[in-house]
């Protein structure tokens, strides 16, 4: 369901908790695991900072998870299993969470994994200048953090908060050594100095070309098969494309739709794909003014445009259409939602007649009181991605050509644009967050008090549906809670344009085996599993 | 007294170069504050603590000057994006710039001098202009990708990127140098065009010195003075080259560095790269002005303390270029009449602005 492979079939091997949970698939052409090589990854995207703590990008994951371990992690079901720990327990009144650790677990600097190292993590995330972020937003409800023994370690919290479990599988609860957090030279930027439990160490890193792993030869379990995995930083696709044709690197990652045929054309190399977790990518609409702050020119604007004919023609049929916020791999997708609204016209035009956007100007767009239908979205040029701009004029001609709706696309520098978002100088809003737990990007997106919420609602329901659903620990009835949220702000409200739901590909010389995807995550999944027949 | 003097103005270009710098992130749209919080969540509390970390609510001339007071000292702060000190990233990115550089530059003098010696025949002078003409007009961008995908891609004779020896080299720089000679052999050919006509040359034949000859010992002598003078420009091109070329092959180099900090308002790194890059400008300039000194000997004994002194260390090296001296008309290498003629200021007949 959450791993689509396209040339690959798909092996999934239950693997022993510690292998940062990803299933594995594998070709054919590799055969069964083999021991030793040096495999070669091109890769998009040169991560901000190494150390997990600070970790912000979708795409440093794959690298976190080499030399970094969690305490739990998920598993392809999208429930949580021990990572690091040996098992957990919650209290029933939902505000303790007790973890009792392995205790094999040594760090690659030598120091033991024991409950005092964890605390410490948590107090260094939670002193003052080291990761607000992570203090504001997932820790929020975190009390104390207590050595209870040796090996168990106490979460209190404040108040009930399941999003708590997702903060224990997370980058950003990846256990580093107590040492390093005292000794690193660079703690926040991390690197060869901040030493993790993984199966892998970073030795190396050339900033602007390269990082270098070996492998841990003290890992508590099966060792790693691959003696070593550079990650080359190639930020041209079409330079990754021509490395892995050519053999000079054996996978790459972020393939795009107009490099995919290459790939799926030549026999010696496969392509599979992973579908994220969080949210879809949405327009979120403004309704703090007009002319959004009308439902029906929300709904007009939906069912303007047919979404999978934009996405066919931008992303040449490789992108997955989203009908809700919550991506489709989500266990807390509402299924009951697609088909249910957009790609109607005539309902378009008649709900902006009704509206009182009956005139039109020369141009052809609709018109009131001497006002053109104008809705503005500001792009931050930085975080563009996926053609992401591209999709935009196609829904900009759509929405015009359809409805008569001015659709004012400007893509910026992060200043401009967050100048923009701060004035309310903007009526779309785009976003996607790749938050293993949907739950967790609804609460920044959706909440009277989240932090992205550029939708300007306030609104009480969402608002008790949202806390509701981050206090239940029960996996049906927190379905249930979201379904209720999803009908609102989708059917009832109008408030977003889901689009699609944003995925990764990874790319591989046929004699490659065991990549995949992170289970609910859906993003690349380290090279642990990974081998290179011989 | 002109090495003081030459240190006073460098250091002025320093300042000024910082200010101008500082003055431009300032007036840019959004805040630092806004571009530390990113894509990620966005609090009061989240923008209190980012605020208070960095003293970003002291107001901006203080900072500023707390900036220069640094900088004096050397400290040249912590990189707001990446958390490490701005002096190690600018340290682990400037041996790939710089070898990346001197290649590229060499290989775009040397491409350019045989070019200019070679096609003197016209027909071969049209084949070269008009290659010429494509290269500069080509983006880098499209050149590196084109030399990718045959060198690398498909024949396999050069790695795709990295900085592991020579051969990963070779891409980048030819890629970044191509454009390079194309200007520079405009420039020289034209300079030899107008040397060829001098009275010196008509003697230098008279004393039956075969064309070639005249051409390689006299001429290209002549018209190496606007290259020179040149190399300021040059310098603008291969910085701003690298910042492509780095993204193409994947490479290291200061270029992605300051990419990402402007992008992202990373005050420290920007006010770095820009203080450095005025300091290899003042430094190059320098270099050039005593590049005159070695190829036109007129210049040496009586006028060289002026020439130096008087040569700006900012970007208008063309106008105050001593090569007007080489319009006096007679070859350096002409013995006795080159002491003689005073530096007519008559014409910049080497000026260099027909290749640009």
């Amino acid at each position: 369901m959450r791993r689509r492979s396209l040339l690959i079939a798909v092996v999934a091997t239950a693997l022993a908790a510690g292998c940062s949970g990803s299933g594995g698939t594998d070709s054919a052409a590799a055969g069964e695991p083999v021991s030793g090589g040096s495999l070669t990854w091109g890769i998009e995207t040169e991560p901000i900072t190494l150390n997990p703590h600070q970790y912000a990008q979708a795409k440093a994951r794959l690298l976190v998870w080499n030399n970094f371990e969690a305490l739990l992690t998920h598993d392809d079901k999208g429930g949580y299993v021990p990572w690091l720990a040996e098992s957990y327990e919650v209290s029933p009144d939902g505000l303790t969470y007790t973890v009792e650790l392995r205790d094999n677990v040594t760090f690659s600097d030598g120091v033991k994994l024991d409950a005092a190292a964890v605390k410490a993590n948590v107090d260094q995330l939670l002193a003052d200048g080291y990761a607000p972020q992570v203090a504001a937003v997932q820790l929020k409800n975190l009390k104390s953090v207590d050595v209870a023994g040796p090996l168990t370690v106490k979460y209190t919290l404040s108040a009930p908060d399941v999003l708590i479990l997702d903060f224990l599988s997370s980058p950003q609860g990846a256990v580093v050594s107590p040492r390093s957090l005292k000794e690193a030279a660079n703690l926040k930027a991390g690197g060869p100095d901040l030493a993790g439990t993984g199966p892998f160490i970073l030795d190396r890193y050339t900033p602007g070309q390269e990082l270098h792993y070996k492998r841990n030869p003290s890992y508590r379990d099966r060792p790693a098969y691959l003696d070593e995995v550079t990650y080359r930083f190639l930020k041209e696709s079409s330079v990754r494309v021509g490395a892995l044709t050519s053999g000079q690197v054996q996978v790459i990652e972020g393939v795009p739709a107009t490099d995919q045929a290459q790939i799926t054309g030549n026999p010696a190399l496969t392509l599979s794909k992973g579908l994220n977790s969080g949210s879809a990518y949405s327009y979120y609409f403004n309704v703090g003014h007009a002319p959004f702050d009308d439902i029906r020119v929300r709904q007009a604007f939906r069912d303007a445009i047919d979404i999978d004919a934009v996405l066919k023609g931008v992303y040449r049929g490789t992108a997955t259409r989203a009908w809700s916020v919550i991506g489709p791999t989500s266990p807390l997708y509402d299924k009951s939602l697609e088909g249910t609204y957009g790609n109607n016209p005539e309902r378009a035009n008649a709900t902006l007649d009704a509206a009182g956007w009956t005139q039109r100007d020369a141009d052809g767009f609709r018109v009131k009181n001497g006002k053109r239908l104008t809705v503005r979205l500001v792009q931050s040029a930085p975080f563009v991605r996926d053609r992401r701009e591209i999709l935009a004029q196609a829904v900009q001609a759509a929405v015009k050509q359809s409805a008569g709706i001015d659709l004012h696309v400007s893509v910026v520098d992060q200043g401009t644009a967050t100048a923009a978002l701060e004035k309310g100088e903007y009526e779309v809003f785009d976003n996607s967050r790749a938050d293993t737990d949907a739950g967790a990007a609804l609460n920044l997106l959706l909440a009277s008090t989240g932090a992205i919420n550029r939708l300007g609602i306030s609104d009480k329901k969402v608002d008790d549906l949202l806390a509701r659903g981050q206090a239940s620990g029960d996996p049906a009835t927190r379905a249930g809670i979201y379904r209720q949220l999803q009908q609102n702000v989708i059917i009832d409200q109008a408030l977003i344009q889901p689009l699609y739901a944003p995925a990764d590909q990874i790319a591989a010389s046929a004699k490659v085996g065991g990549l995949g995807f992170e289970p609910t995550a859906g993003v690349p999944a380290s090279a642990y599993n990974v081998w290179l027949s011989k | 007294m002109i090495v003081l003097r030459r240190l006073f103005t460098g250091l002025v270009v320093l300042w000024a170069a910082a200010t101008a710098a500082y003055l431009a992130l300032i007036a840019a749209p959004g805040s630092t504050v806004d571009s530390i919080v990113g894509d990620g969540a966005d609090t009061p509390l989240i923008r209190a603590q980012i605020i208070h970390e960095w003293g970003l609510d002291r107001p901006a001339i203080v900072q500023y000057l707390d900036y220069l007071w640094r900088a004096a000292q050397g400290d040249l702060g912590r990189s707001y994006l990446l958390q490490r000190p701005v002096r190690d990233v600018i340290a682990d990115q400037i041996g790939p710039t710089l070898s990346l550089a001197v290649a590229a530059a060499a290989l775009g003098v040397v491409l350019a001098l045989v070019l200019a010696v070679t096609t003197r025949q016209p027909w071969a002078r049209r084949v070269s202009s008009t290659a010429e003409l494509v290269l500069v007009s080509t983006p880098p961008f499209l050149i590196g990708i084109v030399l990718l995908s045959v060198f690398s891609f498909r024949l396999g004779w050069f790695p795709v990127s990295g900085g592991d020896g020579l051969a990963s080299l070779v891409l980048p720089a030819v890629t970044l140098a191509l454009p390079v000679a194309g200007v520079l052999t405009q420039v020289l050919r034209d300079g030899i065009d107008r040397a060829l006509d001098e009275p010196f040359a008509v003697t230098a034949r008279a004393r039956g010195l075969e064309e070639r000859a005249v051409l390689v010992r006299h001429a290209l002598r002549h018209a190496l003075l606007p290259v020179v003078t040149l190399v300021g420009w040059l310098f603008g091109v291969l910085l701003g080259g690298a910042v492509i070329i780095e993204t193409v092959f994947g490479r290291p180099g200061l270029g992605q560095v300051t990419l990402a900090a402007v992008n992202s308002a990373d005050m420290p790194v920007v006010l770095a790269v820009v203080v450095f890059s005025a300091f290899v400008y003042v430094v190059i300039n320098t270099l050039a002005d005593l590049a005159y000194l070695v190829i036109d000997p007129r210049l040496r004994p009586a006028t060289a303390s002026a020439a130096v002194a008087s040569s700006p260390s900012s970007g208008s090296a063309v106008a105050s270029s001593p090569s007007s001296g080489s319009a006096a008309g007679s070859s350096p290498s002409s013995g006795s009449a080159a002491g003689s003629s005073p530096p007519s200021g008559s014409a910049l007949r080497s000026s260099p602005s027909s290749g640009a």
